[in-house]
């Protein structure tokens, strides 16, 4: 019922753990057989090891938290030859998530990960607003997404799948020259640039000043930019934003999602990615539908 | 000690919620769930709000519970002690790398800072108390040392306010020649002392960390502390460090 195509690949269901929550499924495998989800994406891969930032990373904020790891991970030599290999034994889709400081650093990475077998899936974060150069620098302007997606797209042998940045001058826009350039796949949306003050100090809470926004607060945002954007192209949109619930994940897949991430929620509750994947089961049974793919971009207006 | 594998559960009973000073309480819960020494567990008594639930540490185990003792710092350890005999709170746990007791031999201090007395009375059941000196400090009235004194311990309190024991700080009780291991847990301040005068001495110290955390597991990276080796998750690869390892001042 709940088997979905993406970019080619089949999915056993569409509830993905988004990338950087979910480390590279190892540490939740204590939890549940993560075999049981749709896919994994990796926590956010840069050519070379990244130390990340520094200072506090995590602030909580009214349904949600901030955080500002800054994509400290172990460079992609290392998870080719460590992580790579356990997370083709979890029995779930691999979707390689992948950052870098500029153009060139981008097409290495992703040549170096198109060329690694048991990747599935490149997600190319062109939206982490945590770091200075690189990340969300090329989520901002058009021009600049599709220079980056055009880089890369001739070196990637796999679906190649842009993670969107909600902090677009205009996400639609970015998705359409995103299609334009070459990717296969949209996801969206990453966590939104915000702030918080310590008003004893009269500092900001984090060191980079500002960090990314996430959490439940952020859902009908997301909700409202993956409609608009799935209206305007035709490629796959994976929908990313506060889902903590399979209604949560409906919402989405209605609105035009082929998929769904789902990111913070899981710090509230391990499992609940198969909680998510149960309830959608029993829409399906209670909806007598024959594949959840029916309801997919069925939302319309009410008039 | 056991290793355990984490588990995550809903519905877990409280037993008691003992309030021991004005801020600081001791919840005890029916688990089977276990913990070694230095362990904690991610602490939920609330569907929504906050988002994420507190790290605590095991204050004390036994076959069918688990107690915490934790200070009320913010929301959410506020909503902890509004618990009562009879509510629930969801556990993730137990968590991480505890404290390391095989090769331990000889006298042992245990060094705290105000709540960072929480994980060591677990310790504390695990060693021999006639090789036990417990030096705790508080900012005032201490809390939850009389139990130490009941292992057969020998337990020296400070306060900042002199209200007990000795006026001053913890760490300027301790003099790291007179013992083979020293274990502290405290303010961030005070162990980067301790660690300081461990290594002058060149006496071995662990020490458990305390961090803002949210997966608790080790996948979110958000708890990362400075190390010798790089970045370290004080959840996963800690909490309890080595602290020669620990760049203080990072």
């Amino acid at each position: 019922m709940l088997e979905t195509t993406l970019c080619g690949i089949m999915l056993k269901n569409p509830v993905i753990a988004a990338s950087g929550t979910f480390g590279f499924g190892a540490e939740y495998s204590q939890f549940f057989d993560v075999g049981r989800l749709g896919g994994i994406c990796s926590k956010g891969l840069t050519l070379h090891p990244r130390e990340g930032n520094p200072g506090l990373r995590v602030w909580e904020t009214p349904a949600g938290m901030m955080n500002s790891v800054g994509l400290q991970n172990p460079g992609i030599p290392v998870f080719l030859e460590r992580e790579l290999p356990r997370m083709r034994t979890l029995g779930t889709a691999i979707i390689a998530n992948v950052g870098g400081d500029d153009l060139e650093d981008y097409v290495e990475a992703v040549q170096l990960l198109s060329s690694a077998e048991g990747v599935d899936i490149i997600e190319l974060n062109i939206s982490c607003p945590n770091v200075r150069k690189g990340g969300m620098a090329f989520g901002i302007k058009c021009d600049a997404a599709a220079s980056v997606v055009a880089a890369v797209r001739p070196v990637c042998a796999k679906p190649l799948m842009v993670k969107l940045s909600p902090n677009a001058e205009d996400i639609t826009a970015m998705a359409v020259a995103c299609e334009r350039a070459g990717a296969d796949a949209v996801s969206l949306v990453n966590s939104f640039k915000a702030l918080a003050i310590d008003i004893h100090t009269r500092k900001p809470i984090f060191d980079n000043v500002t960090a990314g926004l996430s959490g439940p607060c952020i859902k009908p945002i997301a909700l409202r930019m993956v409609w608009e954007v799935a209206r305007a192209i035709h490629i796959p949109v994976v929908g990313i934003g506060g889902i903590a619930t399979w209604q949560d994940a409906l919402e989405f897949i209605m609105a035009g999602a082929t998929a769904v991430q789902v990111g913070s929620a899981t710090f509230v509750k391990p499992t609940v990615m198969l909680e998510i994947v149960s309830g959608l089961e029993r829409y399906c049974a209670d909806e007598h539908l024959s594949s959840l793919t029916t309801v997919c971009n069925t939302f319309r207006r009410k008039i | 000690m056991k290793n355990l594998s984490p588990v995550y559960v809903e519905g877990v009973t409280v037993l008691s919620q003992e309030r021991l000073t004005e801020d600081v309480y001791r919840l005890t819960v029916a688990t089977t769930t276990g913990g070694n020494p230095g362990q904690f567990y991610m602490v939920r008594a609330w569907e929504r709000e906050p988002l994420l639930a507190r790290p605590l540490s095991v204050h004390s185990v036994d076959e069918n519970t688990v107690s915490f003792l934790y200070q009320v710092r913010g929301r959410g350890t506020e909503l902890l002690a509004r618990l009562r005999q009879g509510g629930t709170v969801a556990l993730t746990g137990p968590l991480g790398h505890g404290f390391r007791t095989e090769e331990l031999r000889g006298r042992i201090a245990i060094v705290t800072g105000g709540i960072g007395i929480a994980p060591m009375f677990c310790l504390a059941r695990t060693l021999p108390p006639g090789d036990v000196t417990v030096i705790a400090g508080f900012k005032s009235h201490p809390y939850a040392v009389a139990q130490f004194t009941d292992l057969g311990m020998d337990v020296r309190i400070t306060t900042e306010d002199g209200c007990d024991g000795t006026r001053g700080l913890c760490t300027e009780d301790l003099d790291p020649h007179l013992y083979e291991t020293v274990m502290t847990c405290g303010p961030m301040p005070m162990m980067a002392r301790v660690a300081h005068l461990c290594a002058e001495a060149g006496v071995p110290c662990q020490a458990s960390l305390e961090a803002h955390m949210a997966c608790g597991v080790g996948a979110c990276l958000v708890c990362s502390c400075t190390t010798i080796e790089g970045n370290k998750r004080v959840c996963a690869d800690g909490p309890v460090f080595d602290a020669a390892e620990v760049i203080w001042h990072a």
